[in-house]
């Protein structure tokens, strides 16, 4: 056997070594830094409390979709339709709401239909044998179809302050009172949705490192056939990983539309794509079994920077778009230049 | 002798119009080696698969210590002490050995969590028990050698408390001191009464262990021997030919001379 001569320090030494996966993190962390650096230095107005409030509050439905993306991605599927689950998820609570249901119930029937959504795709997968990328592109179809439809694509507007909160309240919020009568905020607080992503971000991750069900999921895109073999019951992974990404993109869709405080039919376009190159960033393998949470926030986090410090230096979105995509081509290129040698 | 741990009756097995498995009658006793031989697409394979639950079995029956069963997975098989070493070995190769080792029937906290220091522990008391060399423990499976790949597969079906033992090729992969322990534990296994099916192609190996032998051949038993009745030329007439030497008779019996 080859470790047979290997001595025993440098197995100590391997230990200390960061993993092949934390290698990518570490990069992608270091290229964050590097955006809010470069940025900063080109735009004073970069690097202050209440833009990196805004790029939080703007990162927060790419990175709630990318929790869900980076646990389909890990399956070794995809999906395609988290963009309009979420147009779909965000319309129907707004209707609900404006049908008169009160505002927690409302989203709730939005995150439901988002799940339900997910669960439909996943039954597409595992009983009708269809591949992941031609289910969800049905399923981006038919949802944004259905959010059109439903609402004869007009915007449902008028949906009240409390439809709003979930976008736009913060807390910690700390307003002083200047002697002459006038407010001073001192802190704009926390926004809700960058609390929400926290929440989820940390749900997830520990889903995927101390639950069977994470387990399995890395399982099952690592090696499909093995893991049934060993017992994992493959296709419910699957459909537990579609239902807790379109439950998410539910979610992302409320967050989304409450801080419109419209329901938007056409809101979502093109999201699933910010959400996978987020995950892909972050080092998740669009062959699966590889990719975490941490990783994939970084990648959301790297897109929200650069899209904010790009507008706020006054590159056209255009330009904007050029950037991402070269980001994404480099992230992985890099990727397999370390993986190959 | 006792009650057989396996019967096999009259099993078969089709795909569309191809019969993979043409009504195939077999059994295994405890403490006992039998080698299940035959060419590439003879179907033992199958026959193996739908005994460790992969798939289901189109006719026929399956018993075990008595009991007729139906198996419909591979948890149907685990829950009867049926363990099976995969050809392919059948590896998350992202994951670590004692994920691996674990896999489909991880070790939990009292609140759920995966259990993953002491799934680690059992995993090193196992592992060098068949190799007192294998420290990498945490690396993914797919930096380790062939032999430690292997050994995890191993380990994976003795940890857990086996009755019947299906190994599929288990030393193809291995060099000769590799082969030679997962000999010693084939007859250490053996003497502790498990009942091993050993899919092979080595017929060294075979006559060294088994007890008895099956020949398959198209996808029916074309014979079943005990193994001191046979010589190596006379399994081999039965893979290739799929019958006996014309004048054969039972060597083990006085020479017919």
């Amino acid at each position: 056997m080859s470790d047979t001569s290997k001595p025993a320090q440098g197995f100590r030494l391997d230990a200390l070594m960061p993993g092949e996966g934390q290698i990518h993190r570490l990069s992608a962390l270091a290229t964050l830094l590097l955006l809010v650096a470069g940025f900063s230095i080109a735009s004073p107005a970069f690097f202050s409390v209440n833009n990196a409030l805004t790029v939080l509050l703007q990162t927060s439905v790419i990175g709630l979709l990318g929790i869900g993306m980076t646990m389909v991605i890990l399956t070794g599927g995809i999906d395609l339709s988290v963009g309009s689950v979420l147009a779909l998820s965000g319309v129907v609570s707004g209707l609900a709401v404006k049908a008169g249901v009160p505002v927690a119930p409302g989203m709730a029937l939005g995150i439901v239909t988002g799940a339900a959504c997910g669960a439909f795709n996943g039954f597409v997968i595992t009983k009708l044998r269809i591949t992941p990328f031609v289910a969800t592109l049905g399923m981006m179809l038919i949802a944004r179809g259905l959010a059109l439809q439903v609402t004869g694509a007009v915007p449902v507007s008028g949906l009240g302050e409390g439809f709003g909160t979930l976008g736009n309240g913060a807390p910690f919020r700390i307003v002083h009172m200047k002697p002459n009568g006038f407010p001073q905020v001192l802190f704009p607080g926390i926004p809700y949705p960058a609390i929400l992503l926290l929440v989820m971000a940390v749900a997830g991750a520990y889903l995927l490192r101390r639950r069977q069900l994470g387990r399995h999921i890395y399982a099952t895109g690592s090696n499909e056939e093995a893991a049934r073999l060993s017992g994992v019951r493959v296709d419910r992974v699957k459909l537990y990983a579609y239902t807790i990404t379109g439950a998410l993109a539910g979610l992302a869709g409320n967050v989304l539309m409450s801080r419109l405080v419209t329901a938007q039919p056409s809101e979502g376009m093109l999201s699933e794509l910010d959400a996978i190159a987020a995950a892909v960033i972050g080092g998740a393998s669009l062959m699966g079994g590889v990719g975490t949470i941490s990783g994939t926030m970084i990648g959301a986090f790297i897109i929200g920077t650069l899209r904010n410090g790009l507008n706020m230096a006054g590159v056209s979105a255009f330009i904007q778009q050029i950037m991402i995509g070269l980001v994404v081509i480099g992230a992985v290129w890099i990727d397999q230049m370390r993986n190959r040698r | 002798m006792s009650q057989p741990l396996v019967e096999m009756i009259d099993v078969e097995k089709h795909f569309g119009g191809v019969r993979a498995v043409d009504h195939v009658s077999l059994d295994l006793c405890a403490g006992e080696v039998v080698g299940v031989l035959g060419h590439n697409g003879a179907g033992k394979s199958c026959l193996m698969r739908m005994l460790s639950g992969a798939m289901v079995p189109s006719g026929g029956e399956i018993r075990i210590g008595g009991e007729a069963v139906q198996m419909t997975s591979p948890n149907d098989a685990r829950d009867r002490g049926i363990e099976t070493i995969y050809q392919t070995l059948a590896l998350a190769d992202h994951l670590d050995a004692p994920a691996n080792l674990f896999l489909g029937r991880e070790l939990k906290t009292r609140f759920g969590n995966l259990d993953d220091t002491r799934m680690l522990r059992e995993a090193r008391t196992v592992l060098a028990r068949l190799n007192p060399n294998f420290k990498n423990l945490r690396d993914p499976v797919s930096s380790l050698s062939g032999g430690q790949r292997q050994v995890i597969a191993i380990a994976r079906a003795i940890y857990f408390d086996t009755k019947i033992l299906i190994m599929d090729e288990p030393t193809a992969a291995l060099g000769p001191s590799e082969t030679a322990m997962v000999a010693d534990l084939i007859r250490q296994l053996r003497d502790e009464g498990i009942g091993i099916f050993l899919v092979s192609h080595d017929m060294h190996d075979v006559f060294d262990l088994c007890d008895r032998v099956v020949v398959m051949n198209k996808g029916r038993l074309v014979g079943a021997h005990r193994i001191d009745e046979v010589t190596k030329d006379d399994v081999l007439s039965l893979i290739i030919k799929g019958e006996l030497p014309a004048d054969w008779s039972a060597r083990n019996l006085a020479p017919a001379l």
